[in-house]
């Protein structure tokens, strides 16, 4: 490119930067809006929020559904216990959300952003509150503007009060996930909390008020890293939510009875509604921005204009930058595949995991101290200390045997021994073998853990037997 | 499409934020981590002094203490990216 060019831009880059900057923030006002992508984020937040508060109260096989129970280092998800040993699977679970918000990215932009992230969901659910307690966009902004009163003060406070409360019950809902529920709520309704609960509560309820109240669509334009990131993810084929200038322009108010056409108009009325409504304060008619996040309230107010104009829909509409230009959309192409075929790898592989997962654990220690011993009447005996791991959850009572020589004699304090869930139990075994079966220096043996209550749980696990030169 | 693409341009207050916020955000993962290998009750007896406190105001107590760190990191880089005022 060329140096003017550049340094032309550059200088507007700027000019635009410190109007951005010196304009104080404007308090945004969004407008209300009905539609058909309204309707499929309410029921996003409602059924994401309903999961979110419902799911500390459901319980599973006696047990509380999901429970990353952090006191006991044990995570309850629907009847499978966790350990810090299988952690793995949880980064495991992490790559997989990363990479499905890539694929989807890809995809569809910022369908996340819009639906489903948690700064959308609890902003929709404050603005409700807001919408509810001091009415639409007009009398909200004319209540800012008015001067304190009795009036004033009354539904602010009120809305201060849903807030609050709601952001409270935030917060204990969020503490336990982590702390049994029902307890909980007991240490709470007799004020006995401890002093970490306690902070957690006060420090996720102090988020989701402040940035769900007051920060909203600065989060988005100023924290969220997946906001900058996702720029990366998007080609020419990826859904964004597009103003069709060619339509549109030029713009201008007309009648409803005159024709467009006539007056050298494009079909744009300039009421500037989907200014109104957008939750990020834009104007989608400038072009695609880094601050829209794709909530589509401006397609559902454009398209209730058009449809009161009698246009056909779609001013504003889901569409792809290939089909801005009149090119092709392809949804099928290679990065959609790789990514595709990497999040389906990955679910197969922790499937797989978790459903071949052995709930029992050994580890076989030979004793440090002598190689081994001749114990009379031709025995040689090797000494060990198994380790024995029960990850299930509920106890067990385990067997141990040995196999890999001939006559091999198994000799234990404990022939059977119970674990607990959770528990790990060592337990000391001896070996013996007559010298002549044993034939060489070493040998590999051979230790199974067998679960004397559940014989399905089993596991194995490989050492050595020492001899003398024979 | 991106307004604010130089970091200087970006006002304090919003740098200070987002320092902390990512910084926020890794002392999560780091704390996660840290404790899916280390049982804070394993550690009472190694440290002197080891406050008693029960598992959750450990992870607590550890998660403050690498998001001081992540912060700390992450406020130096922003301050230190500035040789000086710009007069
Ligand atoms: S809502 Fe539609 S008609 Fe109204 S200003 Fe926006 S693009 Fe134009
Ligand atoms: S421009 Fe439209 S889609 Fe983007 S944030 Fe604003 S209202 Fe939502």
């Amino acid at each position: 490119m060329d140096q003017k060019v550049m340094d032309r831009r550059r200088d507007a880059r700027d000019r635009e930067v410190e109007k951005a900057l010196y304009a104080r923030r404007e308090k945004i006002y969004p407008r209300e809006v009905h539609g058909l992508f309204a309707y499929l984020r309410i029921t996003a937040v409602v059924v994401l929020l309903g999961i979110f508060y419902g799911l500390p109260w459901l319980d599973w096989n006696g047990q509380q559904s999901v429970l990353l129970d952090m006191p006991n280092r044990k995570f309850h998800l629907f009847g499978l216990t966790l350990w810090p040993q299988d952690f793995l699977y949880l980064a495991f679970l992490l790559i997989i959300a990363a990479f499905s918000l890539f694929f989807f990215t890809a995809l569809a932009g910022r369908l996340w952003c819009g639906y489903a992230c948690p700064q959308t969901v609890w902003t929709e659910v404050f603005l409700w509150m807001e919408q509810w307690v001091e009415g639409d966009r007009n009398k909200r902004m004319k209540l800012d503007r008015e001067p304190m009163s009795w009036h004033k003060f009354r539904i602010k406070a009120t809305k201060q009060f849903l807030w609050l409360t709601f952001s409270a019950f935030t917060g204990f809902t969020f503490v336990s996930y982590f702390s049994p529920q029902d307890e909980l709520f007991q240490r709470l309704m007799s004020l006995q909390l401890g002093p970490w609960e306690s902070f957690w509560m006060f420090f996720y309820g102090l988020a989701t008020y402040g940035n769900a109240g007051y920060l909203r669509e600065q989060v988005c334009k100023y924290m969220c890293p997946y906001a900058r990131f996702q720029s990366a993810m998007f080609d020419k084929d990826t859904l964004i939510i597009s103003y069709d200038a060619k339509r549109g322009e030029p713009r201008g108010p007309r009648k409803r009875s005159a024709n467009p056409r006539e007056l050298g108009l494009g079909d744009c009325i300039d009421c500037t509604m989907c200014v109104q409504v957008c939750p990020t304060g834009i104007d989608i008619r400038d072009g695609l921005q880094y601050e829209c996040i794709g909530c589509a309230a401006c397609i559902d107010i454009c398209d209730e204009v058009m449809e009161k104009m009698g246009y056909p829909k779609g001013l504003i509409r889901y569409t792809t930058q290939n089909a801005i230009e009149g090119k092709q959309t392809h949804l099928i192409r290679p990065r959609m595949i790789v990514y595709g075929l990497l999040l389906l790898g990955m679910m197969v592989a922790l499937g797989y995991a978790v459903a071949t997962r052995n709930p029992i654990g050994l580890d076989v220690l030979r004793d440090r101290n002598s190689l081994f011993r001749e114990v009379g009447a031709g025995l040689i005996e090797n000494v060990y200390t198994l380790k024995v791991m029960n990850m299930d959850d509920r106890p067990h009572e385990y067997r141990v045997t040995a196999e890999g020589l001939p006559e091999l004699q198994v000799l234990t304090d404990r022939p059977t021994f119970t674990v607990r869930s959770g528990e790990v139990v060592e337990v000391p075994v001896r070996l013996r073998v007559p010298e002549d079966a044993l034939g060489s220096r070493r040998a590999d043996v051979t230790f199974i853990l067998q679960s004397v209550d559940a014989p399905e749980l089993q596991t194995s696990e490989e050492s050595r037997f020492l001899g003398p030169m024979p | 499409m991106q307004v604010f693409d130089e970091v200087k341009e970006i006002p304090r207050a919003q740098r200070i934020i987002s320092a902390l916020w990512i910084a926020f955000f890794n002392a999560a993962v780091a704390t996660a981590v840290f404790f899916a290998l280390i049982d804070p009750m394993e550690l009472e007896p190694c440290i002197p002094h080891f406050p008693q406190a029960s598992r959750i105001g450990a992870y607590t107590i550890g998660f403050l203490l690498f998001w001081l760190l992540t912060a700390a990191t992450s406020l130096f880089t922003i301050t230190f990216l500035y040789p000086g005022k710009r007069s």
